[in-house]
């Protein structure tokens, strides 16, 4: 009886204790380059300065995500997901609010920070071509729904978020300060113009896959992919014409064992310098405004945010609010 | 305590400590069976019934909507087309390799089982650089003068079809190779003598006797394939999405688990419905023909 007392109390002073310690924590991400780039550009930097190791986990998962929140039992404590996903998960109460006494939010660009998330990276959609495969290039989003002077598959983004369903209504001629509220059976139909022809992927490397491999020679693609097939030495082509940009965002699952730890990160991980490493990395954007003097000019000029001569930004808010309503459609449209 | 010459000491008390250990056997089984299934099953159901609202909500949403009777039209075609060629082509496979000599069987055995113990994903994309456009075969196949515009092979029906019976092949040719090889040959020599041809031997004597295993390897690879999601999901397209994607778009993407959760509770339930049919028909034939 005396050891079961002992043993018990053993128990008791580790589970107490633990949590308070956090020596370290856990961060998740979508895997693949990008993760490899925020674990050498923010995780390393953050356990150099504070002890705390970062195990990486990932892929991000909704459905998990929402699972861990509802059962208290919460693995994750840093999560890069979706921007529209964010605000609309920090409205529903799966989020901890963030602590902007620890987190500096003046050098951040507003766009992307909320109460409940500041922006991990931000990317566009940009119309991808592989040079060698085809003629000519399409050059906008109207030339991608053309068939007829580009024939051959196009490849687009598989899931309900921001981008495609923009694309289409650009393409057919929606001016880009009119998009939102979002006309969808517009860009359905619009679309149902080209379905036969459209090969979705639905993973970043699997969009290199079809491009590199001509069998589907141009599509709608996150331009830091984009970046990452030029240096195989592929002739591809970008164009930024009225490109998509679209943002990640860190956030903290509520009920997060560590989350002085998590703030702590996401603090660093948001500050000048490791967003410029991320954005060198990935040839995504950083999202604070002090990390663009911290490039060399020539990595600068490739990223999202030089490109914005006719840019369109996707309206994360009217995503947050219509996301399942949206999302319905869209895999109906797409099944049937 | 001698153990065997008192016989009525040992008889007497023996089927009382069968009895024991055997439901002592059985305590574990049943908590596992509990625990990982009745209960996540039972948290389902009540989420299908309970999310977003209480109510039978999720359900006729799902057989109101001609886009998810469609889906699940298409989980049956796929999966009935694969377990047809399944068959098709497991059958003589694994009449081959029960007549083949012994050192023949264990290489191809090899193959068969090398080929089930590689990942699964690592195959799934192996077939979509050899069925796509600029693939292999395409790519062969114009080099031979056969086609000269490339053949639609992948993000269709086609790649899902040749994608998943590569992947179920080994499910059906293993238990009909354990069926085919407990026939006894003197029966076909026997039907031989009496006068059957070759034909006559296959789908009078040979393919009868082969039932059972047939049936449960067409029920493995049918009910394996009803559930099928990786290959279906990368070789596919979206219009002929099947059903575990589905619901994969409810709980990973929407996240509303009570339409992902009433689209798994009837996948459970045919899938089970099934296996009563299977236990109806041949439950009482043990494959091996004994």
């Amino acid at each position: 009886m005396k050891t079961t007392f002992a043993f018990a109390a053993v128990v008791a002073v580790v589970a107490v204790s633990a949590p308070a310690k956090a020596e370290n924590m856990v961060f998740s991400s979508w895997g693949g380059t990008t993760q490899d780039a925020q674990k050498a550009a923010w995780a390393s930097p953050f356990t150099e300065k504070t002890g705390i190791t970062v195990v990486q986990d990932g892929p991000t998962d909704y459905g998990k995500l929402k699972a861990m929140v509802e059962a208290g039992q919460v693995a994750w404590d840093v999560v890069d997901v979706e921007g529209d996903y964010a605000a609309q998960a920090g409205k529903s109460g799966q989020l901890e609010k963030l602590d902007f006494s620890v987190i500096d939010k003046s050098k951040l660009d507003p766009r992307f920070v909320t109460d409940y998330s500041v922006g991990s990276f931000y990317y566009s959609f940009v119309i991808g071509c592989n040079a060698d495969a085809v003629k000519a290039c399409p050059k906008t989003w109207a030339d991608l729904f053309d068939t007829t002077k580009f024939p051959g598959k196009r490849t687009f983004y598989k899931w309900s978020a921001p981008g495609v369903i923009e694309a289409a209504l650009l393409a057919d001629g929606v001016p880009a300060d009119k998009l939102y509220p979002l006309d969808l059976d517009r860009a359905f139909k619009k679309l149902d113009t080209i379905k036969s022809d459209i090969i979705w992927w639905s993973g970043g490397a699997q969009s290199q896959q079809l491009l590199a491999s001509a069998e589907a020679p141009f599509g709608s693609v996150w331009n830091g992919r984009m970046t990452a097939l030029a240096a195989t030495g592929i002739k591809v082509e970008t164009s930024w014409e009225q490109n998509i940009t679209a943002a990640d965002a860190l956030v903290v699952p509520k009920g997060s064992p560590n989350v002085e730890a998590a703030m702590k990160f996401i603090a660093l991980a948001t500050s000048a310098e490791p967003q410029a490493a991320l954005a060198k990395a990935t040839g995504y954007a950083p999202i604070n405004i002090d990390s663009a003097k911290l490039m060399d000019p020539e990595t600068a000029k490739t990223l999202p945010d030089q490109q914005t001569a006719s840019q369109v930004n996707a309206d994360m808010n009217y995503w947050a609010q219509n996301r399942d309503a949206i999302g319905e459609k869209w895999y109906a449209w797409q099944a049937k | 305590m001698s153990t065997y010459s008192d016989a009525s000491g040992i008889i007497a008390p023996l089927p009382k400590a069968r009895r024991k250990t055997g439901f002592g056997a059985v305590v574990p089984a049943f908590a596992f069976v509990g625990i990982f299934f009745i209960v996540p099953v039972a948290i389902l159901l009540l989420r299908s019934v309970l999310e977003p609202v209480p109510g039978l909500g999720n359900y006729a949403q799902l057989i109101g909507s001609s886009t998810y009777l469609k889906i699940f039209a298409n989980t049956f075609i796929v999966s009935g087309l694969v377990t047809v060629i399944s068959l098709l082509i497991g059958f003589p496979v694994a009449w081959a390799l029960a007549i083949m000599p012994g050192r023949l069987t264990s290489v191809i055995f090899a193959i068969l089982l090398l080929s089930m113990w590689t990942n699964l994903l690592a195959r799934t994309y192996a077939w979509m650089v050899l069925l796509q456009r600029t693939g292999l075969i395409n790519k062969m196949l114009i080099g031979m003068g056969l086609i000269d515009k490339p053949l639609a092979l992948v993000n269709n029906l086609t790649g899902v079809t040749i994608g998943m019976t590569y992947i179920m092949l080994p499910f059906i040719i293993l238990p009909l190779y354990g069926v085919i090889k407990k026939i006894d040959p003197s029966i076909l020599q026997a039907a031989a003598l009496c006068g059957a041809n070759r034909w006559q031997c296959l789908t009078r004597v040979l393919l009868p006797l082969a039932t059972p295993g047939m049936a449960a390897g067409a029920l493995m690879v049918f009910v394996m394939s009803l559930g099928y999601f990786v290959t279906p999901s990368l070789l596919g397209g979206t219009a002929n999405m099947m059903l575990a994607e589905l619901i994969a778009q409810f709980v990973q993407s929407l996240v509303n688990w009570g339409m992902g959760g009433a689209a798994a509770l009837v996948l459970l339930v045919v899938t089970l419905s099934l296996y009563a049919v299977q236990l109806r028909f041949f439950g009482n034939q043990n494959p091996g023909g004994r």
